[in-house]
């Protein structure tokens, strides 16, 4: 298998759609977890390109000394909703595609285990995320940072709906991410195809398990500290107002237990990604696998005792600082063994160097960048001069798009064959790699030095003669040619969702369960439940895994030809979900609408519960 | 071999690129670099970023060379027959390198955690207490010690340990000089230190500070000057600003027509808005002023305006070439302008100033009338270099247009739009005489009253 590049099994057409599933109404009702991952993957983009857009205009600002593109106002809701905007509607809800996707098929079952929560995630994604952007175009969106640091996001410092929006839009958010959590922790444990051990699950799955656990283990901490928030704002409590006394820590505390391992949520999904796809284009298997799930698991538990690495400025005192410096050390030593285990897995390899392996491999790199400079303000007298400054913003940026965005694209070009059912174009996605690669290291590299030289962060402008002014002119040159990138990226989607090449079952000879149905799969994924035997069953299973496979790569076949149950459609997820945000936009704008909205929300869920799930088994 | 030069090749020009900036960033025109340390504090930040960066190179060099080693070495070549080795794994391989980046983490673990213990001990007995407020846009700093308070500068003795008391007055903000040492927050309802004490062979300077929390609208333009300056000048100057405001028969013209940051000041044009925006012919001394020499009255002799000669303190000089990056070049708004031409007095100054709204939130020792005590202190206003928090020179002319409408010069400032006609940019209405504008002769005087407040 590993040196055919072609399928050769199937016919050499995209299956098409399958019977009555076509038209808007369908997308609003769909249950079907691929459906739902393809939502996700357009809504995620969509953000992804207006949160580039933000980032566009904060390096035309920032061009040259004393620039006044924007205003100071503007700039800051910019760079606000920029950080929420990929952190919460882009990186995570593109992890959320990958999740809903591939899951079920890389552990062999027809779907999630609560499809119509599944549903209810994700459009409680969409309007939470429409309702967290679309004050930007009335110069009222969140302006206070995205990690809205009180005191500062507390109604005496912010009378403005700007904050309004940021708290109630994140409460939103995370109910969508909690629920989606415990679906895929139930699918997981749950629904695993006969002999799919965890310990044979692809490691895009394992390390979706272990992210699942932190954001039940996260987002509930940050819900408590936006619900002080919200409770300041709107009903008079004193959780954070210092006129009261109150202790400005308390917020940042709450807000990084929840926001170090949410660093970890956006980064493992893509280190899962990058494990699937190194080992499809060396034809090795992943090198130390007990190892790399073990490091997972120990990042995402270590993950949630290194917050205040985010505070060595806030006067913790030695032995906090200390202790917390420590733990953030230990973090480099699991994720240094990742590194070296996916060049491990290269090594000796059959190296094919496709799009999705030169973003998969760009990750390594780029992430190596990122992981040396966390190391650097692990040390909290060095992050007394780092941090806060374009040091930092260089570090994340290094993780997040070196680490996060090259893992997804990685996977994008991996699995939007399985998607779709056709290649995106492999010369195309080249260009897009080189054009981006170089515009990622030109935006971000010169920020090291900008940082080390003085210049603070979310500043709306700088002066001149501050020596500057070359390093900002360098990364907003690389901000553009990153804008030339994703042109290139969207194009090259759009165009080959349409006209790319037919792909088959297996286009890449890889060896996971997923790849062994057809391309885009039948709305039942496996017509027979495989059987699995090993880590890769189309490389190294017996003869039960070739059985299962050589069933399950027919295309043609209905649902009902082969007595499968599907669940049944429904709106009433959707009416939940657009119920709840009419609820909280009662707040906002008209009091009346919170009853409105809680009890069509009441009334609707109710009608979800009392209505069955699928048809009756016969 | 093919592979290894092809590396040499990729290698070669980013290491030269990157030593290159290294090396750039020691000269002087990084004037906030955090590479040279002018304080212990530094000088440890500084042991332990050599330390990281050495070892941090290494592992760099070392991933990133095993990475392009692997890719060119076992590219695929289409010519296997067989599949390669399925290696699942190998213990020894993989602990060996679990145990290196933990041995590589001892050398930075043990020298942080001493350092850590080193700089946040209690300060060394006759430290210089300086206590720093933060606020909307601002800096307060007070001298407890002398009874000084002042706004956006400090001025530190060479040589003697500081240790500045951090509080803030509203939200959270942080407390930033690169090049003196590293950084605190500054924060409500809670007090922090930080110490450290300014190299005792240092020359006289100044220095660039910043606030460094994200703080509101204008956290971009919460700047601050550190003056670190010889134990003489230091007494000298606390001398001067121990003193209560006084001003003489002063008379100041402001700058006409061509060269006042108000008529040349269209930002956009870069040569026109740095020009004209700081250098009004008339505030800019001719030929660089002696240390000591007052840069307020350099400005009399060029306008034949009478200057008192008060008994002002040290003052560090504001024009040295060395110093440029401590003068601020923000541009004007190109719709703010001042009449051109108007001589202010300040006798008269004091009385518009004293019944004007300004009562309400500044103070001015000396000034009966004048305590408020929501904006800066006002006492000594005419030492100061900057304007705004480090926004502008603090010139007759920047003074005069701030005075007008400092909500258009820094967005979102609580000092009030004053000028008669203006359009107030945060309650969105025209400035009139009833509700208290201040035509440009009234302005005048105010800026000829605080100017020679030294």
């Amino acid at each position: 298998m590993a040196t055919t590049a072609l399928p050769t099994t199937g016919t050499l057409t995209a299956a098409p759609a399958y019977e009555g599933q076509s038209g808007i109404w369908s997308w609003l009702t769909t249950v079907d977890h691929k459906r739902i991952g393809v939502l996700y993957l357009f809504t995620a983009l969509t953000f992804f390109l207006i949160g580039g857009l933000e980032a566009e205009i904060i390096r035309l600002q920032l061009q040259g000394p004393n620039g006044h593109v924007v205003s100071a106002e503007l700039y800051n809701q910019l760079f606000t909703m920029h950080g929420t905007t990929m952190i919460f509607l882009a990186i995570m809800p593109l992890s959320a595609a990958f999740f809903n996707f591939l899951i079920p098929l890389q552990i062999g079952a027809r779907d999630v285990a609560f499809p119509r929560l599944n549903a209810f995630s994700y459009w409680v994604y969409l309007f939470g995320g429409i309702f967290i952007t679309l004050p930007i175009l009335f110069n009222v969106a969140p302006n206070g940072g995205w990690f809205g640091y009180a005191p500062l996001s507390t109604r005496p410092f912010a009378p403005g709906l700007n904050i309004d929006f940021w708290v109630i839009g994140l409460q939103i958010l995370g109910v969508s991410s909690l629920a989606a959590a415990f679906n895929f922790i139930t699918t997981i444990i749950n629904l695993r195809a006969p002999g799919m051990t965890l310990m044979r699950m692809p490691m895009f799955t394992w390390m979706s398990f272990v992210v699942q656990f932190l954001l039940v283990l996260a987002f509930p901490v940050i819900t408590v500290a936006l619900v002080f928030l919200l409770f300041d704002r709107f009903f008079g409590t004193q959780f954070y107002e210092i006129a009261a006394g109150a202790d400005p820590l308390l917020w940042q505390h709450l807000f990084w237990i929840f926001g170090h391992p949410e660093v970890y949520i956006l980064v493992l999904p893509a280190f899962g990604l990058v494990s699937e796809v190194l080992p499809t284009f060396s034809s090795k298997p992943l090198f130390g696998y007990p190892v790399m799930v073990y490091s997972g698991m120990l990042i995402g538990v270590l993950g949630f005792g290194v917050w205040a690495h985010h505070m060595f400025a806030v006067g913790m005192g030695p032995i906090g600082d200390s202790v917390f410096s420590l733990v953030t050390m230990l973090i480099a030593i699991p994720t240094g063994v990742k590194i070296f285990n996916w060049i491990a897995t290269m090594a000796q390899g059959q190296l094919r160097f496709t799009t999705s392996m030169m973003f998969g491999i760009g990750l390594i790199a780029l992430f190596t960048i990122g992981g040396i400079s966390g190391v650097m303000h692990s040390s909290p007298p060095a992050d007394l001069q780092q941090t806060d400054t374009y040091f930092i913003v260089a570090h994340f940026h290094y993780v997040l798009f070196g680490g996060s965005i090259m893992g997804i694209f990685a996977g994008i070009y991996l699995y939007f064959p399985k998607i779709t059912g056709r290649m995106l174009d492999e010369g195309l996605g080249k260009i897009h790699f080189w054009v981006n690669f170089v515009g990622m290291n030109l935006t971000f590299f010169p920020m090291h030095f900008s940082g080390m030289l003085g210049m603070p962060r979310r500043i709306y402008t700088y002066d001149s003669g501050q020596g500057w002014d070359t390093f900002n002119m360098m990364s907003s040159i690389g901000a553009y040619i990153l804008a030339v990138a994703t042109m290139i990226f969207v194009y090259n989607f759009l165009k080959s969702r349409k006209h790319g090449a037919i792909a088959g079952a297996n286009p890449w000879g890889a060896g996971t369960l997923e790849w062994t149905i057809p391309s885009p799969p039948p709305e039942y994924n496996f017509a027979v439940l495989p059987t699995v035997t090993s880590r890769y069953p189309l490389w190294e299973g017996d003869e039960r895994d070739a059985e299962s496979a050589r069933i399950n790569s027919q295309e043609g076949k209905t649902a009902d030809e082969l007595h499968i149950v599907l669940p049944y459609n429904t709106i009433k997820p959707m009416i939940v979900a657009g119920s709840m945000v009419i609820m909280f936009c009662g707040l906002i704008f008209a009091k009346p609408l919170i009853f409105i909205g809680a009890a069509s929300m009441v009334v609707s869920l109710y009608s979800w519960l009392l209505s069955p799930l699928e048809p009756e088994h016969h | 071999m093919k592979g290894n030069s092809r590396l040499r090749q990729i290698l070669a020009p980013g290491l030269i690129i990157m030593f290159g900036l290294a090396l750039a960033a020691g000269a002087q025109t990084y004037p906030n670099s955090t590479f040279q340390p002018h304080s212990e504090l530094g000088r440890y930040i500084d042991f332990l970023w050599n330390r990281l960066l050495l070892l941090g190179t290494i592992v760099f060099v070392i991933v990133e060379g095993a990475l392009v080693y692997v890719i060119f070495r076992y590219r695929r070549k289409g010519t296997e027959t067989e599949k390669p080795p399925q290696t699942h794994g190998h213990a020894l391989l993989e602990v060996t390198w679990t145990m290196i980046p933990a041995f590589i983490l001892l050398f930075i673990a043990v020298p942080t955690v001493r350092i850590i213990f080193k700089t946040q001990a209690k300060v060394a007995a006759g430290a210089l207490q300086i206590e720093v407020i933060g606020h909307q846009w601002w800096w307060e700093f007070r001298y407890p010690e002398y009874k000084i308070t002042t706004a956006n500068e400090i001025y530190l003795p060479v040589g003697r340990t500081v240790n500045f008391k951090l509080n803030s007055n509203d939200v959270i903000h942080s407390f930033w000089a690169p090049q003196l040492g590293g950084k605190r927050d500054v924060i409500a309802n809670r007090t922090n230190y930080i110490w450290y004490t300014p190299d005792s062979s240092m020359k006289s300077a100044v220095w660039n500070g910043f606030c460094t929390e994200y703080c509101g609208t204008s956290h971009a333009k919460m700047r601050f000057r550190v003056f670190t300056v010889q134990p003489a000048e230091f007494a000298s100057w606390v001398a001067g600003q121990q003193k209560p405001a006084q001003y003489g028969a002063t008379v100041a013209s402001l700058p006409g027509g061509q060269a006042t940051p108000v008529s040349g000041g269209e930002p956009k044009t870069s040569g026109v808005g740095a020009e004209g925006g700081n250098a009004p012919a008339i505030a800019r001394p001719n030929g660089t002023p002696t240390p000591g020499s007052d840069t307020i009255a350099a400005r009399a002799p060029t306008t034949g305006a009478v200057l008192a000669s008060l008994p002002a303190g040290y003052t560090f000089p504001r024009n040295l070439p060395e110093f440029e990056y401590a003068k601020p070049h923000t541009p004007v708004p190109g719709d703010l302008h001042f009449t051109p031409g108007l001589t202010g007095v300040a006798a008269r100054g004091m009385q518009v100033y004293s019944t004007a709204a300004c009562v309400g939130c500044h103070a001015i020792a000396g000034n009966p009338s004048s305590v408020g005590n929501i904006g800066p202190n006002l006492t000594h206003i005419g030492s100061r270099s900057t304007l705004g928090a480090g926004s502008f020179p603090n010139t007759p002319a920047y003074l005069a247009l701030w005075i007008k409408n400092a909500r258009k010069m820094k967005p979102g400032i609580i000092m009030p739009t004053l000028g008669l006609n203006e359009m107030d940019p945060v309650q969105k209405r025209i400035i009139d005489k009833a509700s208290g504008g201040l035509d440009d002769q009234q302005i005048a005087d105010i800026v000829a009253y605080l100017s020679s407040l030294k």
